[in-house]
Protein backbone atom coordinates (compact mmCIF):
# COMPACT_ATOMS: atom_id res chain seq x y z
CA UNK A 1 0.00 0.00 0.00
CA UNK A 2 2.93 2.21 0.91
CA UNK A 3 4.84 1.25 -2.19
CA UNK A 4 1.46 2.17 -4.33
CA UNK A 5 1.17 5.54 -2.80
CA UNK A 6 4.87 6.31 -3.00
CA UNK A 7 4.17 5.41 -7.25
CA UNK A 8 1.64 7.61 -7.42
CA UNK A 9 3.13 10.77 -5.68
CA UNK A 10 5.73 9.85 -8.03
CA UNK A 11 3.62 9.95 -11.34
CA UNK A 12 1.78 12.78 -10.15
CA UNK A 13 4.63 14.87 -9.34
CA UNK A 14 6.33 13.94 -12.71
CA UNK A 15 3.01 15.22 -14.48
CA UNK A 16 2.19 18.49 -12.81
CA UNK A 17 6.51 19.51 -13.63
CA UNK A 18 5.27 18.73 -17.51
CA UNK A 19 1.73 19.69 -17.36
CA UNK A 20 2.41 23.46 -18.36
CA UNK A 21 1.60 24.05 -22.50
CA UNK A 22 3.19 27.08 -22.98
CA UNK A 23 2.12 27.57 -27.20
CA UNK A 24 -0.46 29.32 -28.24
CA UNK A 25 -2.69 26.50 -29.15
CA UNK A 26 -2.92 22.67 -28.28
CA UNK A 27 -4.32 19.97 -30.22
CA UNK A 28 -4.92 16.67 -28.98
CA UNK A 29 -6.44 13.87 -30.84
CA UNK A 30 -7.06 10.11 -29.71
CA UNK A 31 -9.32 6.94 -28.76
CA UNK A 32 -12.98 7.71 -27.50
CA UNK A 33 -14.14 5.01 -25.85
CA UNK A 34 -18.31 5.53 -24.23
CA UNK A 35 -19.59 2.24 -22.21
CA UNK A 36 -23.44 3.38 -22.06
CA UNK A 37 -25.46 2.31 -18.87
CA UNK A 38 -27.30 -0.36 -19.39
CA UNK A 39 -26.54 -0.98 -23.20
CA UNK A 40 -23.09 -1.04 -25.37
CA UNK A 41 -19.48 -0.31 -25.69
CA UNK A 42 -19.30 1.88 -28.17
CA UNK A 43 -15.57 3.44 -29.58
CA UNK A 44 -13.53 5.68 -32.13
CA UNK A 45 -11.58 8.63 -32.34
CA UNK A 46 -12.07 12.42 -31.07
CA UNK A 47 -9.69 15.47 -31.41
CA UNK A 48 -9.47 18.52 -28.65
CA UNK A 49 -8.51 22.08 -29.11
CA UNK A 50 -7.48 25.05 -27.37
CA UNK A 51 -6.08 28.22 -27.24
CA UNK A 52 -4.73 31.13 -25.20
CA UNK A 53 -7.42 33.16 -26.82
CA UNK A 54 -10.33 30.61 -25.36
CA UNK A 55 -10.23 31.89 -21.99
CA UNK A 56 -6.26 30.96 -21.14
CA UNK A 57 -6.99 27.34 -22.41
CA UNK A 58 -9.70 27.24 -20.34
CA UNK A 59 -12.33 26.60 -23.10
CA UNK A 60 -11.35 23.39 -25.46
CA UNK A 61 -13.41 22.61 -28.16
CA UNK A 62 -14.00 19.55 -29.07
CA UNK A 63 -14.87 16.51 -31.63
CA UNK A 64 -15.50 12.63 -32.03
CA UNK A 65 -16.85 9.90 -34.05
CA UNK A 66 -18.00 6.90 -32.10
CA UNK A 67 -19.38 3.49 -33.49
CA UNK A 68 -20.83 0.05 -31.89
CA UNK A 69 -18.64 -1.59 -34.87
CA UNK A 70 -15.50 -1.06 -32.66
CA UNK A 71 -17.22 -2.00 -29.58
CA UNK A 72 -20.26 -4.32 -28.89
CA UNK A 73 -21.14 -4.72 -32.37
CA UNK A 74 -18.11 -6.29 -33.29
CA UNK A 75 -18.39 -9.82 -34.14
CA UNK A 76 -22.15 -9.56 -32.26
CA UNK A 77 -25.46 -9.46 -33.20
CA UNK A 78 -25.24 -5.73 -31.26
CA UNK A 79 -26.99 -3.17 -33.37
CA UNK A 80 -24.57 -1.06 -35.52
CA UNK A 81 -24.78 2.27 -34.87
CA UNK A 82 -22.75 5.76 -34.67
CA UNK A 83 -22.52 9.23 -32.72
CA UNK A 84 -20.91 12.16 -33.81
CA UNK A 85 -20.63 15.25 -31.54
CA UNK A 86 -19.38 18.69 -31.77
CA UNK A 87 -18.75 20.45 -28.15
CA UNK A 88 -17.17 22.62 -25.84
CA UNK A 89 -15.63 21.71 -22.51
CA UNK A 90 -14.96 24.11 -19.18
CA UNK A 91 -12.00 23.50 -17.47
CA UNK A 92 -11.34 23.98 -13.77
CA UNK A 93 -7.59 24.50 -12.84
CA UNK A 94 -6.36 24.52 -16.70
CA UNK A 95 -2.92 25.14 -15.61
CA UNK A 96 -2.81 21.79 -13.22
CA UNK A 97 -1.79 18.16 -14.79
CA UNK A 98 -5.56 17.03 -12.81
CA UNK A 99 -8.19 19.13 -14.51
CA UNK A 100 -11.84 18.95 -13.73
CA UNK A 101 -13.68 19.72 -16.84
CA UNK A 102 -17.54 20.31 -17.73
CA UNK A 103 -18.77 20.34 -21.59
CA UNK A 104 -21.81 20.63 -23.58
CA UNK A 105 -22.43 18.41 -27.20
CA UNK A 106 -24.46 18.48 -29.62
CA UNK A 107 -24.41 15.87 -32.84
CA UNK A 108 -26.16 13.20 -34.40
CA UNK A 109 -27.10 9.34 -34.02
CA UNK A 110 -27.97 7.18 -36.31
CA UNK A 111 -28.50 3.34 -35.87
CA UNK A 112 -28.92 0.81 -38.85
CA UNK A 113 -31.28 -2.04 -38.22
CA UNK A 114 -30.57 -4.38 -41.09
CA UNK A 115 -34.08 -5.18 -42.30
CA UNK A 116 -36.83 -3.36 -44.37
CA UNK A 117 -38.90 -4.78 -41.92
CA UNK A 118 -37.95 -1.99 -39.57
CA UNK A 119 -38.06 0.61 -41.77
CA UNK A 120 -40.56 2.09 -39.80
CA UNK A 121 -38.87 2.43 -36.85
CA UNK A 122 -37.31 5.85 -36.35
CA UNK A 123 -33.34 5.33 -36.42
CA UNK A 124 -31.70 8.83 -35.78
CA UNK A 125 -31.79 11.50 -33.59
CA UNK A 126 -30.10 15.21 -32.90
CA UNK A 127 -27.99 14.85 -30.13
CA UNK A 128 -27.88 17.09 -27.05
CA UNK A 129 -25.55 15.93 -23.73
CA UNK A 130 -23.62 17.22 -21.05
CA UNK A 131 -20.81 15.82 -19.52
CA UNK A 132 -18.79 16.22 -16.51
CA UNK A 133 -15.63 14.55 -15.47
CA UNK A 134 -11.70 14.37 -14.72
CA UNK A 135 -8.70 14.65 -17.07
CA UNK A 136 -5.14 13.79 -16.25
CA UNK A 137 -2.18 15.54 -18.45
CA UNK A 138 0.85 13.91 -17.89
CA UNK A 139 4.02 14.72 -18.92
CA UNK A 140 5.06 13.03 -22.11
CA UNK A 141 2.48 14.11 -24.81
CA UNK A 142 -0.58 11.94 -23.18
CA UNK A 143 -3.64 12.69 -21.17
CA UNK A 144 -6.91 10.48 -19.92
CA UNK A 145 -9.63 11.17 -18.97
CA UNK A 146 -12.96 9.77 -17.32
CA UNK A 147 -16.74 11.69 -17.48
CA UNK A 148 -20.29 10.73 -17.05
CA UNK A 149 -22.67 12.10 -19.58
CA UNK A 150 -26.12 12.37 -19.90
CA UNK A 151 -28.21 12.03 -23.26
CA UNK A 152 -31.11 15.01 -22.93
CA UNK A 153 -32.94 13.10 -26.32
CA UNK A 154 -33.52 9.68 -25.86
CA UNK A 155 -36.28 7.08 -27.35
CA UNK A 156 -39.52 6.54 -25.50
CA UNK A 157 -40.61 4.05 -27.61
CA UNK A 158 -43.06 6.29 -29.85
CA UNK A 159 -40.62 8.42 -31.18
CA UNK A 160 -36.63 8.43 -31.10
CA UNK A 161 -34.52 5.22 -32.13
CA UNK A 162 -34.56 2.78 -29.38
CA UNK A 163 -31.12 2.27 -28.53
CA UNK A 164 -30.54 5.93 -27.45
CA UNK A 165 -29.93 5.56 -23.39
CA UNK A 166 -29.73 8.61 -21.38
CA UNK A 167 -26.35 7.68 -19.25
CA UNK A 168 -23.02 7.14 -20.38
CA UNK A 169 -19.70 7.00 -19.41
CA UNK A 170 -16.68 7.98 -21.67
CA UNK A 171 -12.83 7.85 -21.63
CA UNK A 172 -10.71 9.28 -23.59
CA UNK A 173 -6.63 8.49 -24.07
CA UNK A 174 -4.99 11.42 -26.27
CA UNK A 175 -1.99 12.29 -27.53
CA UNK A 176 -0.52 15.80 -27.56
CA UNK A 177 -0.02 16.57 -31.69
CA UNK A 178 0.84 20.34 -31.02
CA UNK B 1 -20.51 21.00 11.48
CA UNK B 2 -22.91 22.11 9.14
CA UNK B 3 -21.62 19.95 6.16
CA UNK B 4 -22.03 16.70 9.00
CA UNK B 5 -25.87 17.83 9.45
CA UNK B 6 -26.50 18.33 5.70
CA UNK B 7 -24.95 14.50 5.42
CA UNK B 8 -27.06 13.23 8.41
CA UNK B 9 -30.33 14.88 6.75
CA UNK B 10 -29.80 13.29 3.39
CA UNK B 11 -29.20 9.98 4.75
CA UNK B 12 -32.14 10.23 6.69
CA UNK B 13 -34.12 11.19 3.59
CA UNK B 14 -32.28 7.90 1.86
CA UNK B 15 -33.67 5.94 4.83
CA UNK B 16 -37.04 7.19 5.48
CA UNK B 17 -37.69 6.82 1.29
CA UNK B 18 -36.47 3.52 1.17
CA UNK B 19 -39.21 2.53 3.83
CA UNK B 20 -42.04 4.19 1.48
CA UNK B 21 -44.80 1.76 1.24
CA UNK B 22 -47.50 2.68 -1.11
CA UNK B 23 -50.83 3.37 0.11
CA UNK B 24 -53.32 0.38 -1.03
CA UNK B 25 -56.73 0.03 -1.47
CA UNK B 26 -57.56 -3.60 -0.15
CA UNK B 27 -60.97 -3.71 -1.57
CA UNK B 28 -60.05 -3.08 -5.18
CA UNK B 29 -56.60 -2.88 -5.97
CA UNK B 30 -54.66 -6.20 -6.88
CA UNK B 31 -51.59 -5.27 -4.99
CA UNK B 32 -54.00 -5.85 -1.04
CA UNK B 33 -54.76 -8.78 0.77
CA UNK B 34 -58.28 -9.58 -0.82
CA UNK B 35 -58.22 -9.51 -4.26
CA UNK B 36 -56.45 -12.29 -5.87
CA UNK B 37 -55.82 -13.86 -9.27
CA UNK B 38 -58.64 -16.38 -10.00
CA UNK B 39 -56.01 -19.10 -11.11
CA UNK B 40 -54.82 -19.94 -7.93
CA UNK B 41 -57.81 -20.69 -6.33
CA UNK B 42 -59.08 -22.72 -9.42
CA UNK B 43 -56.33 -24.01 -11.33
CA UNK B 44 -57.87 -26.08 -13.10
CA UNK B 45 -59.76 -23.26 -14.92
CA UNK B 46 -56.52 -21.95 -16.28
CA UNK B 47 -53.67 -24.46 -16.73
CA UNK B 48 -54.49 -27.55 -18.88
CA UNK B 49 -52.22 -29.99 -16.93
CA UNK B 50 -54.64 -29.31 -13.78
CA UNK B 51 -57.63 -29.55 -16.14
CA UNK B 52 -56.61 -32.80 -17.74
CA UNK B 53 -54.24 -34.19 -15.53
CA UNK B 54 -54.80 -37.73 -17.32
CA UNK B 55 -55.42 -37.02 -20.71
CA UNK B 56 -56.86 -39.55 -23.53
CA UNK B 57 -54.62 -40.15 -26.96
CA UNK B 58 -56.64 -37.96 -28.46
CA UNK B 59 -56.23 -35.04 -26.14
CA UNK B 60 -52.40 -35.93 -26.37
CA UNK B 61 -52.63 -34.83 -29.98
CA UNK B 62 -54.76 -31.73 -29.66
CA UNK B 63 -52.09 -28.37 -29.59
CA UNK B 64 -51.66 -26.74 -26.29
CA UNK B 65 -50.75 -23.33 -25.61
CA UNK B 66 -49.03 -21.86 -22.61
CA UNK B 67 -49.66 -18.13 -22.47
CA UNK B 68 -46.96 -16.18 -20.06
CA UNK B 69 -48.02 -12.52 -19.43
CA UNK B 70 -45.87 -9.48 -18.88
CA UNK B 71 -44.67 -7.77 -15.57
CA UNK B 72 -47.18 -6.85 -12.82
CA UNK B 73 -50.23 -8.35 -15.24
CA UNK B 74 -52.15 -11.70 -14.36
CA UNK B 75 -53.67 -14.66 -16.30
CA UNK B 76 -56.60 -12.26 -17.14
CA UNK B 77 -53.97 -10.75 -20.06
CA UNK B 78 -54.52 -14.19 -22.23
CA UNK B 79 -58.25 -14.43 -21.78
CA UNK B 80 -59.23 -13.66 -24.98
CA UNK B 81 -56.84 -16.53 -26.50
CA UNK B 82 -58.84 -18.87 -24.12
CA UNK B 83 -62.05 -17.52 -25.45
CA UNK B 84 -60.95 -17.65 -28.49
CA UNK B 85 -59.71 -21.10 -27.98
CA UNK B 86 -62.91 -22.05 -26.63
CA UNK B 87 -64.94 -20.63 -29.41
CA UNK B 88 -62.81 -22.79 -32.10
CA UNK B 89 -62.21 -26.46 -29.95
CA UNK B 90 -58.98 -26.40 -32.38
CA UNK B 91 -56.41 -25.91 -29.13
CA UNK B 92 -56.15 -25.50 -26.03
CA UNK B 93 -54.70 -22.40 -23.73
CA UNK B 94 -53.08 -22.69 -20.57
CA UNK B 95 -52.97 -19.77 -18.42
CA UNK B 96 -49.65 -19.78 -15.96
CA UNK B 97 -50.11 -17.21 -13.35
CA UNK B 98 -46.03 -15.56 -13.25
CA UNK B 99 -43.99 -16.09 -9.51
CA UNK B 100 -44.83 -13.25 -7.41
CA UNK B 101 -47.98 -11.94 -9.45
CA UNK B 102 -51.55 -11.95 -8.28
CA UNK B 103 -50.74 -12.35 -4.96
CA UNK B 104 -50.26 -9.02 -2.93
CA UNK B 105 -47.52 -6.25 -3.19
CA UNK B 106 -45.05 -8.11 -0.16
CA UNK B 107 -45.33 -10.94 -2.24
CA UNK B 108 -44.49 -9.43 -5.41
CA UNK B 109 -42.26 -7.13 -3.82
CA UNK B 110 -39.53 -10.33 -2.46
CA UNK B 111 -40.04 -12.18 -6.03
CA UNK B 112 -37.41 -12.27 -8.38
CA UNK B 113 -37.43 -12.71 -12.35
CA UNK B 114 -36.91 -16.66 -11.91
CA UNK B 115 -39.92 -16.98 -9.18
CA UNK B 116 -41.13 -15.38 -12.17
CA UNK B 117 -40.01 -18.01 -14.65
CA UNK B 118 -41.08 -20.61 -12.37
CA UNK B 119 -44.27 -20.93 -13.42
CA UNK B 120 -43.75 -21.34 -17.20
CA UNK B 121 -41.65 -24.20 -16.26
CA UNK B 122 -43.59 -26.09 -14.49
CA UNK B 123 -46.24 -26.30 -16.35
CA UNK B 124 -44.41 -26.93 -19.36
CA UNK B 125 -42.74 -29.58 -17.68
CA UNK B 126 -46.01 -30.89 -16.67
CA UNK B 127 -47.94 -31.25 -20.14
CA UNK B 128 -44.37 -32.72 -21.36
CA UNK B 129 -44.88 -35.45 -18.54
CA UNK B 130 -48.59 -36.31 -19.22
CA UNK B 131 -47.69 -37.02 -22.89
CA UNK B 132 -48.64 -33.69 -24.52
CA UNK B 133 -47.50 -33.93 -28.18
CA UNK B 134 -48.02 -30.48 -29.27
CA UNK B 135 -46.42 -27.94 -27.20
CA UNK B 136 -46.49 -24.24 -28.16
CA UNK B 137 -45.61 -21.24 -26.36
CA UNK B 138 -46.94 -17.44 -26.34
CA UNK B 139 -45.42 -14.51 -24.23
CA UNK B 140 -46.74 -10.99 -24.01
CA UNK B 141 -43.79 -8.23 -23.12
CA UNK B 142 -42.13 -9.80 -19.88
CA UNK B 143 -43.46 -13.21 -20.74
CA UNK B 144 -41.05 -13.06 -24.03
CA UNK B 145 -37.58 -12.70 -21.93
CA UNK B 146 -39.19 -15.11 -19.55
CA UNK B 147 -39.05 -17.71 -22.57
CA UNK B 148 -36.04 -16.52 -24.41
CA UNK B 149 -34.45 -17.63 -21.49
CA UNK B 150 -35.35 -21.12 -21.25
CA UNK B 151 -34.21 -22.05 -25.10
CA UNK B 152 -31.03 -20.12 -23.82
CA UNK B 153 -31.01 -22.12 -20.56
CA UNK B 154 -31.12 -25.50 -22.82
CA UNK B 155 -34.70 -26.17 -20.69
CA UNK B 156 -35.94 -27.44 -23.27
CA UNK B 157 -33.14 -30.35 -23.77
CA UNK B 158 -35.06 -33.64 -21.89
CA UNK B 159 -38.58 -32.45 -23.04
CA UNK B 160 -41.00 -32.74 -26.08
CA UNK B 161 -39.99 -29.46 -27.99
CA UNK B 162 -42.19 -26.74 -28.07
CA UNK B 163 -43.16 -26.70 -32.05
CA UNK B 164 -43.27 -23.06 -32.32
CA UNK B 165 -43.02 -19.73 -29.74
CA UNK B 166 -44.57 -16.70 -30.76
CA UNK B 167 -43.82 -13.59 -28.80
CA UNK B 168 -46.18 -10.44 -28.50
CA UNK B 169 -44.48 -7.00 -27.68
CA UNK B 170 -41.71 -8.56 -26.36
CA UNK B 171 -39.72 -6.15 -23.98
CA UNK B 172 -35.76 -6.26 -24.57
CA UNK B 173 -35.56 -2.78 -24.27
CA UNK B 174 -37.69 -0.69 -22.00
CA UNK B 175 -39.46 1.94 -23.62
CA UNK B 176 -39.32 4.00 -19.93
CA UNK B 177 -35.49 4.93 -20.23
CA UNK B 178 -35.26 5.78 -16.51
CA UNK B 179 -35.48 1.99 -16.01
CA UNK B 180 -31.59 1.83 -16.76
CA UNK B 181 -30.79 3.92 -13.58
CA UNK B 182 -33.08 1.70 -11.08
CA UNK B 183 -30.23 0.56 -9.33
CA UNK B 184 -29.54 4.53 -8.76
CA UNK B 185 -32.93 5.85 -7.87
CA UNK B 186 -34.77 3.30 -7.30
CA UNK B 187 -34.08 3.43 -3.34
CA UNK B 188 -34.91 6.78 -3.19
CA UNK B 189 -38.35 6.27 -5.26
CA UNK B 190 -39.15 3.73 -3.37
CA UNK B 191 -42.44 2.46 -5.70
CA UNK B 192 -43.75 3.80 -9.27
CA UNK B 193 -47.62 3.46 -9.73
CA UNK B 194 -49.91 3.22 -13.21
CA UNK B 195 -52.91 4.67 -13.99
CA UNK B 196 -55.40 1.43 -14.58
CA UNK B 197 -59.02 1.88 -16.73
CA UNK B 198 -61.62 0.39 -14.45
CA UNK B 199 -61.89 -2.84 -16.54
CA UNK B 200 -58.40 -3.42 -15.35
CA UNK B 201 -58.81 -2.52 -11.55
CA UNK B 202 -57.48 -5.74 -9.89
CA UNK B 203 -56.16 -7.10 -12.79
CA UNK B 204 -52.63 -5.56 -12.98
CA UNK B 205 -50.83 -4.01 -9.39
CA UNK B 206 -50.83 -0.80 -9.66
CA UNK B 207 -47.63 -0.32 -8.00
CA UNK B 208 -44.14 -1.26 -8.95
CA UNK B 209 -41.70 -2.03 -5.66
CA UNK B 210 -38.19 -1.02 -7.41
CA UNK B 211 -36.80 -4.42 -5.89
CA UNK B 212 -39.28 -5.79 -8.97
CA UNK B 213 -38.23 -2.86 -11.36
CA UNK B 214 -34.86 -3.69 -10.71
CA UNK B 215 -35.62 -7.80 -11.26
CA UNK B 216 -36.82 -6.52 -14.61
CA UNK B 217 -33.84 -4.61 -15.49
CA UNK B 218 -31.82 -7.29 -14.45
CA UNK B 219 -33.95 -9.60 -17.00
CA UNK B 220 -33.89 -7.69 -20.14
CA UNK B 221 -30.35 -6.93 -20.02
CA UNK B 222 -29.74 -10.75 -19.47
CA UNK B 223 -32.03 -11.03 -22.30
CA UNK B 224 -29.99 -8.66 -24.76
CA UNK B 225 -26.48 -9.73 -23.82
CA UNK B 226 -27.55 -13.17 -24.82
CA UNK B 227 -29.19 -12.17 -27.70
CA UNK B 228 -26.12 -9.97 -28.74
CA UNK B 229 -23.96 -13.52 -28.76
CA UNK B 230 -26.72 -15.29 -30.70
CA UNK B 231 -29.39 -17.70 -29.40
CA UNK B 232 -30.03 -21.17 -31.26
CA UNK B 233 -33.58 -22.57 -31.08
CA UNK B 234 -33.91 -26.01 -30.17
CA UNK B 235 -34.61 -28.61 -33.14
CA UNK B 236 -37.96 -27.89 -35.25
CA UNK B 237 -39.18 -25.13 -33.34
CA UNK B 238 -40.16 -21.50 -35.03
CA UNK B 239 -40.24 -18.55 -33.64
CA UNK B 240 -42.67 -15.52 -34.68
CA UNK B 241 -42.77 -12.09 -33.32
CA UNK B 242 -45.44 -9.69 -33.67
CA UNK B 243 -44.29 -5.99 -32.39
CA UNK B 244 -46.35 -3.03 -32.02
CA UNK B 245 -44.64 -0.31 -34.03
CA UNK B 246 -45.33 2.50 -31.12
CA UNK B 247 -44.99 1.10 -27.62
CA UNK B 248 -44.61 2.97 -24.22
CA UNK B 249 -43.84 -0.07 -22.20
CA UNK B 250 -41.72 -2.09 -24.61
CA UNK B 251 -39.44 -0.07 -27.30
CA UNK B 252 -39.80 -1.38 -30.75
CA UNK B 253 -36.24 -1.81 -31.53
CA UNK B 254 -36.56 -5.06 -29.03
CA UNK B 255 -37.96 -6.87 -32.18
CA UNK B 256 -35.13 -5.68 -33.89
CA UNK B 257 -32.72 -7.26 -31.36
CA UNK B 258 -34.65 -10.57 -31.24
CA UNK B 259 -34.42 -10.81 -35.20
CA UNK B 260 -30.56 -10.48 -35.19
CA UNK B 261 -29.63 -12.63 -32.00
CA UNK B 262 -32.21 -15.35 -32.92
CA UNK B 263 -32.10 -18.12 -35.53
CA UNK B 264 -34.32 -21.73 -36.29
CA UNK B 265 -31.76 -24.82 -36.11
CA UNK B 266 -30.74 -24.89 -39.24
CA UNK B 267 -29.15 -20.98 -39.13
CA UNK B 268 -32.23 -19.83 -40.88
CA UNK B 269 -33.69 -16.27 -39.40
CA UNK B 270 -36.76 -16.64 -37.21
CA UNK B 271 -40.12 -14.30 -38.10
CA UNK B 272 -40.68 -10.86 -37.11
CA UNK B 273 -44.01 -8.63 -37.96
CA UNK B 274 -44.52 -5.09 -37.45
CA UNK B 275 -47.79 -4.36 -36.59
CA UNK B 276 -49.51 -0.82 -37.05
CA UNK B 277 -50.57 -0.55 -33.08
CA UNK B 278 -49.96 2.19 -30.50
CA UNK B 279 -50.67 -0.61 -27.78
CA UNK B 280 -48.69 -2.48 -25.13
CA UNK B 281 -49.87 -6.58 -25.78
CA UNK B 282 -52.31 -5.80 -28.82
CA UNK B 283 -53.77 -8.51 -28.65
CA UNK B 284 -54.93 -8.08 -25.42
CA UNK B 285 -57.84 -5.74 -25.75
CA UNK B 286 -60.59 -6.29 -22.71
CA UNK B 287 -60.29 -4.03 -19.89
CA UNK B 288 -59.16 -1.37 -22.20
CA UNK B 289 -60.79 2.20 -23.04
CA UNK B 290 -60.99 3.33 -26.63
CA UNK B 291 -60.73 0.27 -28.15
CA UNK B 292 -61.39 0.43 -32.34
CA UNK B 293 -62.36 -1.93 -34.98
CA UNK B 294 -58.72 -1.87 -36.29
CA UNK B 295 -57.60 -3.11 -32.95
CA UNK B 296 -60.37 -6.02 -32.83
CA UNK B 297 -59.61 -6.80 -36.67
CA UNK B 298 -55.67 -7.05 -35.28
CA UNK B 299 -56.04 -9.00 -32.46
CA UNK B 300 -58.34 -11.58 -34.80
CA UNK B 301 -56.20 -11.32 -37.47
CA UNK B 302 -53.04 -12.97 -35.02
CA UNK B 303 -55.55 -15.35 -33.45
CA UNK B 304 -56.17 -16.46 -36.14
CA UNK B 305 -52.80 -16.88 -37.58
CA UNK B 306 -51.41 -18.76 -34.23
CA UNK B 307 -54.38 -21.13 -34.53
CA UNK B 308 -53.21 -22.25 -38.32
CA UNK B 309 -49.82 -22.30 -37.24
CA UNK B 310 -51.17 -24.63 -34.53
CA UNK B 311 -53.15 -26.74 -36.85
CA UNK B 312 -51.37 -26.70 -40.07
CA UNK B 313 -47.66 -26.49 -39.06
Amino acid sequence: MKKLSVIIAFILSFGYSGAQSAGLYELNAGITAQKTQKLYWENGLGVDFTSDFLFGKRIHLKTALITSRLGSAFRSNAINQESFTLGADWRFFSRKPLQIFTGFNAGYFMAHYDDPEFDDLANSSPLVQLDAGLIYRFAFPLSLSASLGYNFITSNGEQGPGTLFPLFYQFKLYYRIK
Amino acid sequence: MKTDRIYLLFLLFIFVSCNKMPEIDNNTMLDGDQIFDISLVQPERFLISARYPAPSALQKDIPVIIAAHGYTATTFEWDELRDYADSTGTFYVSQVLLGGHGRSYEEFRKSTWKDWQASIRDEYKKLSRLGYKNIYLAGSSTGCPLIINLIQDGFFENLTKPKKIFLIDPIVISSNKTLTMVNALGPVLGYTSVELTDGEQGKWYVYRPYETLKQLMKLIDLTRKELQSGIRLPQNTKLKTYKSTSDGSADPVSAVLIYKGMKHADGTPVEVEMVDSKLHVFTRLRGRDGVTEKDKALQMKTFKEMEQAMIHP
